[in-house]
């Protein structure tokens, strides 16, 4: 304590580690005076010289990056990674403490060339010159991400949840969509834009989560599936805008994926722009390029569909008067049900027209001009129908004279008399005799 | 086939509206039975129709609680 020199062989404190040593005072010990012939040689224990050197290394040594082959890589419980970087004349080890290599999508493997950046520092208790790296990155097109990448896709390869017979077709109509995205981020934006244009009767609902960062793939998962459980939507898009690989990383991680697999509901995976492909998309039901075009996706077009409405009463008549007409259909019967039948549908479709004429004045938008159309050309086809058309092309009904209608041949008999009820106006008659379809007249 | 068994949504409507376009158009209908698929055809493009003239986008966030609250996106 009071001496710098110690006696190597008779001193018990040779070894004690702090004797009057003194941080400051260690680095420029390294570089002693010369010593004196009739000193005894200054003796440093083997933790000062550890301590001293890391001391120098410590201060007068910025981080760097260092570039290397990996050599050894071994991860410990806790999650401190210990490895050794080599080139083709040296090696060096180095360690990566739990907090950091968190951040790697994947462990390098030996042989993987890789760049670190950290201090350089002496382990003291065992005198290893070492890296401690903050940041590791693998040579090539994405590394260690196509690498995790990779890896987690073969995995879920392995369990067939990347089959193509897993793919659930989306509903054609959905009334419900949900959203697992940010609540502040472009891609929700982008989404209820599409939607509000194409299909503005769809209830949005939106669960949201953070879509980067630490923890983003078990907070997206937990939204989905907290959004899946509430049995509102019909159909789920899984989002978000473009970013970094590192940024939408979240979404080639394991619970993401699990998490859209066990949807009870098809899903529509849509991260980022064109080009980048995440394991949530091979997962969902369907992929989409960007949001918006998952939006554009998950509702029929308006006007198409309007369309396709307008087409359905025209065909429902057709395919009625066709029925209708079928040899063996008893004219009197065809005529009285047709008559209520066009009645009933013609009230309402006539109300429905009137309130169209309220909307088109309030001048809303296009849809409700288009729709108003539609109904005039229902009504139109409607009438179309009208048992007063039948009578024209020909066909008349019997009645007798209290007015019951005439339906067979049994029902007549020579001399009935009877009144026959045609376009424009009604005959009496009388029956002279009767022929069934397959007898001799009787 | 009955009325009372058709799924009120949207999607319910229009894929009964394709069935009964089906049924009707088959060759084996009878008269009856096509005159009840017509009312009921028409009232379904109705219904739809009416569905598809709401023209607000209704937009909720999933609160913790499970309940939604409506909230506004901006539009464009």
């Amino acid at each position: 304590m009071s001496d710098d020199t110690f006696d190597l062989f008779g001193d018990d404190e040779v070894g004690g580690t702090d004797a009057g040593w003194d941080d400051t005072d260690e680095v420029e010990d390294l570089d002693p005076e010369p010593e004196s012939v009739d000193r005894a040689p200054k003796v440093w224990s083997v933790y000062q010289v550890n301590k001293a050197v890391k001391g120098l290394l410590d201060s007068s040594v910025e981080p760097l990056w260092v570039g290397g082959e990996i050599g050894s890589w071994t991860r410990s419980r806790p999650g401190h990674c210990y490895f050794t970087l080599k080139d083709d004349r040296a090696q060096i080890g180095g360690v990566m403490f739990a907090g950091d290599s968190a951040k790697l999508p994947a462990d390098p493997d030996v042989g993987t060339k890789v760049r670190v950046y950290g201090d350089l520092t002496i382990y003291e208790q065992r005198g290893q010159f070492q890296v401690i790296a903050q940041k590791l990155e693998a040579e090539g097109a994405d590394g260690l991400w196509s690498k995790a990448f990779e890896a987690l896709k073969q995995k879920l390869e392995l369990e067939g949840l990347l089959r193509i017979e897993r793919k659930r077709p989306l509903p054609a109509y959905p009334g419900c969509i949900g959203v697992v995205t940010s609540p502040t981020g472009a891609a929700l934006h982008d989404i209820t834009s599409v939607l509000r244009r194409r299909a503005p009767w769809t209830r949005v609902v939106l669960s949201g989560s953070r879509v980067q960062g630490e923890g983003a793939s078990a907070d997206v998962a937990a939204a989905l599936r907290r959004l899946a459980a509430t049995g509102l939507a019909d159909v789920i898009i899984v989002g978000r805008g473009g970013g970094s690989l590192e940024d939408l990383w979240a979404f080639n991680e394991e619970p993401v994926a699990r998490a859209i697999a066990e949807c009870p509901v098809p899903v529509i995976s849509a991260v980022g722009h064109e080009v980048d492909v995440t394991i949530s998309d091979l997962v969902a039901d369907v992929r989409a390029p960007t949001p918006s075009a998952a939006a554009e996706t998950v509702v029929p077009d308006g006007p198409a569909l309007l369309g396709h409405l307008r087409r359905s009463p025209e065909r429902l008549g057709r395919a009625l008067r066709r029925t209708a007409a079928r040899p063996g259909v008893e004219v009197a019967e065809r005529m009285g049900r047709l008559h209520r039948a066009i009645e009933r549908r013609l009230v309402p479709a006539r109300q429905s027209l009137d309130l169209g004429a309220d909307r088109l004045e309030r001048g809303t938008n296009d849809l409700i001009r288009v729709r108003t159309t539609t109904l005039q050309g229902l009504a139109g086809r409607l009438e179309a129908l009208s048992p007063l058309s039948t009578l024209a092309r020909g066909y008349s009904v019997a009645r007798t004279t209290d007015g019951r209608v005439l339906r067979t041949v049994e029902d007549f008999s020579p001399g009935t008399p009877f009144q026959l009820r045609v376009s424009g106006g009604t005959i009496d008659a009388e029956a002279l005799s009767t022929h069934n379809n397959d007898d001799a007249p009787a | 086939m009955s009325d009372e068994a058709i799924d009120p949504t949207l999607e319910g409507r229009l894929s009964r509206l394709e069935e009964i376009l089906a049924r009707m158009e088959s060759d084996d209908v009878e008269l009856e039975e096509a005159l009840k698929l017509f009312e009921e055809g028409v009232s379904h493009v109705r219904a739809a129709e009416k569905v598809l003239s709401e023209t607000e986008l209704k937009v909720e966030e999933l609160l913790a609680s499970g309940e939604t609250r409506d909230i506004a996106v901006d539009g464009e």
